[in-house]
C-alpha cells in the first residue's frame, strides 16, 4: 500500500471510530458502559506512562503517584472547594505535570536505571503514605468522596454523561500526544531513548527534552486520576498502590512499549478481559503478571506490532 | 537500650534482604523488583510445611530455602536469560511481574486472611537487667552474623569470590578466561532467592503472614543496599541495621507513624545527596 493511501486509510478509520463512539451509549447497559468508562481513563493513564519508559525509556515508576495525585487533587478541589468537577481536569492536569517535573529534577541529578526506579517507587508509596496520615485533608483511610454535580442540567453521576466528558478528553489527550510524538520534539525524545550522549552532541538540548517528556507524562496521568476520581465517585488511598502500577506496565506492554496507537490498545484490551476475574482473589495478579512474562519473552513489540497499520512513522519499537 | 536492641533485630532482617539483592545485583547487575514477593514466597512455603503438612520448623526451613533456590534457578534460567540482552526496563518489568505472580498464587491459597505464623522456638526470653531479649531476635542476629561470616570468607578467600569478582568487573573478560558466567549468574538468582527465602522464614514469626508482606521489605531492603551503597556486601548489611535503629530512634522519640517512612525518607535524601551511598563506588558512564 502507498503511504498516501495508508494515512487516509488510517483517517477514515479514526473518524469512524469516533462517530461509532459516539453512538456506543445507545447499546450498552450501565455495568458496560461503566466498563468503557474505565478503558477511556486507563488509555490515558497508560499513554501517560508510556511516554516515559517507552518513548523515553526511563525506568521511571512515578505515574502512580502522578495518577492519585490527580485523583486526589479533583477530588479535594471538587470537595472541599467546591470547584465544579470539569475544571478540576485541567488543574489535575498541571499538578501532574508539576509533580513530572520534580521526577525529571530528580532524572537529571543524574539519578538513572535502578536508581532512579527505586526513588521513584519511595515517592510513590511516600504519597501513599501522605494520602493516609493526613486525614484531614484527604480523608485518611476512609478517602474522599466526590461530590454529586449536574453538567448542563444532566446528572454527572450517570455513565453515560461521565463517557462523553470522558470521550472529549481522551480523544483532545491522545491527539495532541500523537502530534508531539511525530514532531520534532517526539524525534528527539526517541533520540534520547536510544543515545543520550549522542543525541546531546547533535546540539539537541536533552536537559530540556527529558523535563518535557517527565511533564506531559505527567499532565497525561494527572488528568486520568482526575477522571478516575469521577468515575469511581470515591478516592481511596488503596487505589494507588503497587496493584495500580503492575496494571499499568502491563498495559503499556501489551500495547507495545512506545507506541501510541498501543497504549490504548493494551489498555481496551487489559480492561475487558480481567472483568470476568474480578470475583475470585488473586486471580487478577496472577493474570497480569503472567500477561507481562508472556509478552516480554514471546511478543516484546506488544499489540502495536503485529498490524503495520499501527506502526506509526519515526516509531521504532524499543531494541 | 532496649530499642538498640530491637533496632539490631530489625535491622538485621533488613540486611539479610539487603545483602540477598546484593548477590543478584552484583552478578548479574539486576535490581530485583520482585524481591519482596520472593521473601513473602519463603514464609508461605514454611507455613504450608509447618502447619498443613505437619513438618517440624527447622525440616521445613530447609526444605523451604532449598525449593526457594531450586525456583531461583528456575527463574533464571527459563525467564531472565531469554530477555538478558534486551532493555533493562524489560527485565525490571519481568521481575516484578514474577513476584506479583507470586503475590496472586499466595491469594488465591489463602485469601484475604493474615495468620500468625507458628513461633519458631520456644526459648524463653532472657532477662538482663531489665533488658529483655526475645529467642527470635537472638536467633535472627546470629544466622545473619554466621551468614556473613561464610559469605566474607567466601568473597574473600575462594576462588568463587575470585569469579564473582571477575564477572561483576566485566562479563565479557569473564567469559574469555574460561569461565561459565550463565551458569555463574543461575547460581547467583538460585542462592539471591534462597536468601530472601529465608529472609521470609525469620520476618514471619514476628510479623503477621499475609500476601503484601513483601512490598514494605522490598523498599527497606533497597534502603539498606542504597544507604550501604550499591554492590557492596558489607555495606548492604551495615545499611540494613542502620535502618533498623534509624526506625526504632524516629519511631521512639518523634512519631510512630513515621516508622513506616523513614526507609521512604532514607532513600530519597541518600540517592539525592550522596548516590553511591557509604561504600559504593561512583557509577562511571560508558558511552
Amino acid at each position: 500500500m502507498a503511504p498516501g493511501a495508508r494515512s487516509s486509510l488510517w483517517a477514515w478509520f479514526c473518524r469512524g471510530l469516533i462517530l461509532a463512539l459516539l453512538g456506543l451509549p445507545l447499546i450498552t447497559n450501565p455495568y458496560v458502559q461503566f466498563v468503557v468508562n474505565s478503558m477511556l481513563i486507563y488509555t490515558v493513564a497508560t499513554l501517560g506512562f508510556n511516554i516515559v519508559l517507552g518513548n523515553l525509556g526511563q525506568l521511571a515508576f512515578a505515574n502512580i503517584a502522578f495518577f492519585g495525585i490527580g485523583a486526589y487533587a479533583s477530588a479535594i478541589l471538587a470537595q472541599t472547594f467546591g470547584v465544579p468537577w470539569l475544571f478540576t481536569v485541567p488543574l489535575a492536569a498541571i499538578l501532574g505535570a508539576a509533580a513530572g517535573f520534580l521526577a525529571s529534577a530528580v532524572a537529571l541529578r543524574g539519578i538513572r536505571l535502578y536508581y532512579l526506579a527505586i526513588i521513584t517507587l519511595a515517592f510513590g508509596e511516600f504519597m501513599r503514605w501522605l494520602y493516609l496520615h493526613l486525614p484531614a485533608v484527604t480523608g485518611g483511610t476512609d478517602g474522599m468522596p466526590m461530590p454529586r454535580e449536574t453538567l448542563f442540567g444532566l446528572q454527572l453521576a450517570q455513565d453515560d454523561v461521565k463517557f462523553y466528558c470522558f470521550l472529549v478528553i481522551t480523544i483532545v489527550l491522545f491527539k495532541l500526544t500523537l502530534n508531539l510524538m511525530q514532531s520534532r520534539v517526539g524525534r528527539a525524545i526517541a533520540a534520547v531513548r536510544e543515545n543520550e550522549i549522542v543525541t546531546a552532541s547533535l546540539g539537541i538540548p536533552t536537559a530540556r527534552i527529558i523535563v518535557l517528556s517527565f511533564m506531559w507524562s505527567g499532565l497525561l496521568t494527572g488528568s486520568a486520576g482526575a477522571m478516575f476520581a469521577q468515575h469511581t465517585g470515591h478516592v481511596f488511598p488503596e487505589a494507588f498502590g503497587m496493584h495500580q502500577l503492575i496494571i499499568g506496565f502491563a498495559m503499556v506492554l501489551v500495547g507495545g512499549l512506545g507506541s501510541i496507537i498501543g497504549a490504548a490498545l493494551g489498555a481496551v484490551t487489559l480492561t475487558a478481559l480481567p472483568e470476568y476475574l474480578r470475583a475470585f482473589p488473586g486471580m487478577e495478579e496472577l493474570f497480569f503478571g503472567l500477561t507481562v512474562v508472556v509478552v516480554l519473552l514471546l511478543l516484546p513489540g506488544g499489540l502495536a506490532s503485529l498490524s503495520p497499520l499501527f506502526i506509526e512513522r519515526h516509531h521504532r519499537p524499543l531494541e | 537500650m532496649q530499642l538498640t536492641l530491637s533496632g539490631i533485630a530489625q535491622g538485621a532482617l533488613y540486611a539479610l534482604v539487603a545483602l540477598s539483592l546484593t548477590v543478584i545485583y552484583r552478578s548479574t547487575t539486576i535490581v530485583n523488583f520482585g524481591h519482596g514477593d520472593f521473601v513473602m514466597g519463603g514464609a508461605f512455603l514454611v507455613y504450608v510445611l509447618v502447619v498443613i503438612a505437619g513438618l517440624a520448623f527447622l525440616p521445613a526451613a530447609l526444605l523451604a530455602v532449598i525449593g526457594a533456590f531450586g525456583l531461583g534457578l528456575i527463574f533464571a534460567r527459563h525467564l531472565i536469560r531469554p530477555i538478558q540482552h534486551g532493555p533493562h526496563i524489560g527485565l525490571a518489568l519481568m521481575c516484578v511481574s514474577t513476584g506479583f505472580m507470586l503475590r496472586g498464587m499466595a491469594r488465591v491459597v489463602w485469601g484475604r486472611e493474615v495468620f500468625p505464623m507458628p513461633r519458631a522456638f520456644d526459648i524463653e526470653p532472657i532477662f538482663i537487667g531489665n533488658l529483655i531479649i526475645t529467642g527470635d531476635a537472638l536467633f535472627t542476629i546470629a544466622i545473619v552474623l554466621v551468614l556473613l561470616i561464610v559469605f566474607f570468607a567466601v568473597f574473600s578467600l575462594s576462588g568463587l569470590g575470585k569469579m564473582a569478582q571477575a564477572v561483576y568487573q566485566s562479563v565479557r573478560g569473564a567469559r574469555l578466561i574460561g569461565l561459565d558466567v550463565d551458569r555463574f549468574k543461575n547460581y547467583s538468582w538460585g542462592v539471591g532467592a534462597a536468601l530472601a527465602a529465608l529472609g521470609g522464614i525469620l520476618i514471619a514469626p514476628v510479623s503477621l503472614l499475609h500476601p503484601d508482606l513483601g512490598l514494605g521489605f522490598l523498599i527497606k531492603g533497597f534502603a539498606a543496599m542504597t544507604l550501604g551503597g550499591f554492590g557492596s556486601l558489607g555495606g548492604a548489611v551495615l545499611g540494613g541495621l542502620i535502618l533498623g535503629l534509624a526506625e526504632q530512634y524516629v519511631g521512639a522519640y518523634i512519631d510512630t507513624a513515621l516508622i513506616d517512612i523513614t526507609a521512604y525518607l532514607v532513600i530519597l535524601v541518600v540517592l539525592l545527596v550522596r548516590p553511591h551511598g557509604l561504600f559504593g563506588r561512583r557509577a562511571v558512564v560508558k558511552v
